[in-house]
């Protein structure tokens, strides 16, 4: 906006003509000096450093436009805004819910459900997660049976890290009761690093490492 | 001499047009500018960032014990701390409780759960893996914890004002 002040100097200049100075055309050749504008024999030589001085002018609001264009691009374009894990609240809050509801879905089982939890695990992961979960629920399926365990999952906190309109890395804390029959049940914490990624309209999780 | 004055005043146009063009130019620069500078989610996401990274630092500084080295331990539990945390920590002494043994402590994953840009008070959540070593003796096993932890922004950055294992509820 300062640019806008300095507009108006060079171009009343040619409308308000001089109070003649004709007969000292070497004053005429100052920039500053509008007066001869109007003297038939000044014109031409007042209109080159007019022009010097229009020109100088718009490179310099060209200057001073192209470094704030710059300055905004790099603040819109800050990694920071890239992630919106908290900064965007209601996908933060349905990030957790999802990933922390799937979790507890499928590390929840009794000795006669573990079918049902097996095939909400196939909706729930994907990836290496999936592949991790079918390689370690071919035996807990098994156990749960024999032992007649059953299996309950809460999320005690969770926090989103990353989030982007792709992917979430989260990290959740569990607590995991273990109830065999005839024996009382035990609780152990478990703490995840989980990723996850937005298939068709819902958070999957695709990996999962234990801390 | 007829041809001048048209000259001069089509130059002059031009001259006027190619101001006015780079100033107005100039002026969207300005307004995007101010309003990227002016963005408080921008400010608010590093709020998170600087918050988390300082998080991270001083839950691992908090959880380690050099016992050969009492005094550097407290100043640095210190720096990391504010409030009642702070004053509680200043009277402590670092090798209590742990029989001369050192810990070191790495932080393997963070999250904040909560963070109020305006109040400046964050709340994060940590795992952490902490080796401990007997005195005298080599580093012995690796204990995983889970921590909870609240921050607040101080002149020097953010520091922990509380850091507390988060336990296991009863069956």
């Amino acid at each position: 906006m300062k640019g806008a002040d300095r507009v108006r100097i060079p171009l009343p200049a040619p409308r308000h003509p001089a109070t003649g100075d004709d007969a000292a055309p070497a004053s005429a050749a100052v920039p500053d000096a509008p007066p001869a504008s109007d003297a038939p024999s000044g014109r031409r030589r007042t209109s080159r450093p007019r022009t010097a001085v229009a020109l100088v002018l718009v490179l310099a609001l060209l200057g001073c436009g192209a470094g704030l264009l710059v300055r905004a691009q790099q603040l819109t374009g800050a990694p920071a805004l890239h992630n919106r894990a908290l900064t965007d609240t209601e996908a933060t809050s349905r990030v957790v819910d999802e990933v922390g509801g799937a979790l507890a879905r499928v590390f929840s089982y009794g000795p006669g459900d573990t079918a049902t939890t097996r095939q909400a695990a196939r909706r729930l992961l994907a990836g290496r997660a999936a592949r991790q979960y079918e390689a370690l629920f071919g035996q807990v399926g098994q156990r749960a049976a024999q032992q007649r365990l059953t299996l309950t999952t809460h999320v005690v906190r969770a926090g989103v890290t990353r989030l982007d309109d792709r992917g979430a890395q989260l990290l959740v804390f569990l607590d995991q009761v273990a109830q065999r029959a005839g024996k009382p049940a035990t609780t152990v914490a478990a703490q995840l690093s989980v990723t996850a990624e937005l298939h068709e309209g819902r958070w999957r999780i695709v990996d999962i490492r234990s801390r | 001499m007829t041809g001048r004055p048209v000259g001069w005043d089509r130059s002059g146009a031009w001259t006027a047009v190619a101001v006015a063009v780079a100033a107005l130019l100039c002026g969207l620069a300005g307004w995007s500018y101010a309003g990227a500078a002016g963005d408080g989610t921008r400010a608010y996401a590093e709020a998170r960032d600087d918050a988390l990274a300082a998080g991270r630092a001083h839950v691992a500084r908090l959880s380690s014990v050099d016992a050969a080295r009492p005094d550097a331990v407290r100043a640095g539990w210190l720096d990391a701390t504010t409030g009642d945390l702070h004053t509680r920590l200043k009277g402590t002494d670092p090798r209590k409780g742990t029989g001369g043994a050192s810990t070191r402590a790495t932080v393997t994953d963070a999250a904040l759960t909560a963070l109020n840009d305006r109040a400046g008070t964050a709340g994060l959540i940590a795992t952490v893996s902490v080796t401990t070593t007997p005195a005298g003796g080599r580093p012995g096993g690796t204990d995983r914890k889970r921590l909870e932890a609240a921050l607040a922004r101080t002149g020097d950055g953010w520091k922990v004002t509380a850091l507390t294992a988060v336990p296991v509820a009863g069956p």
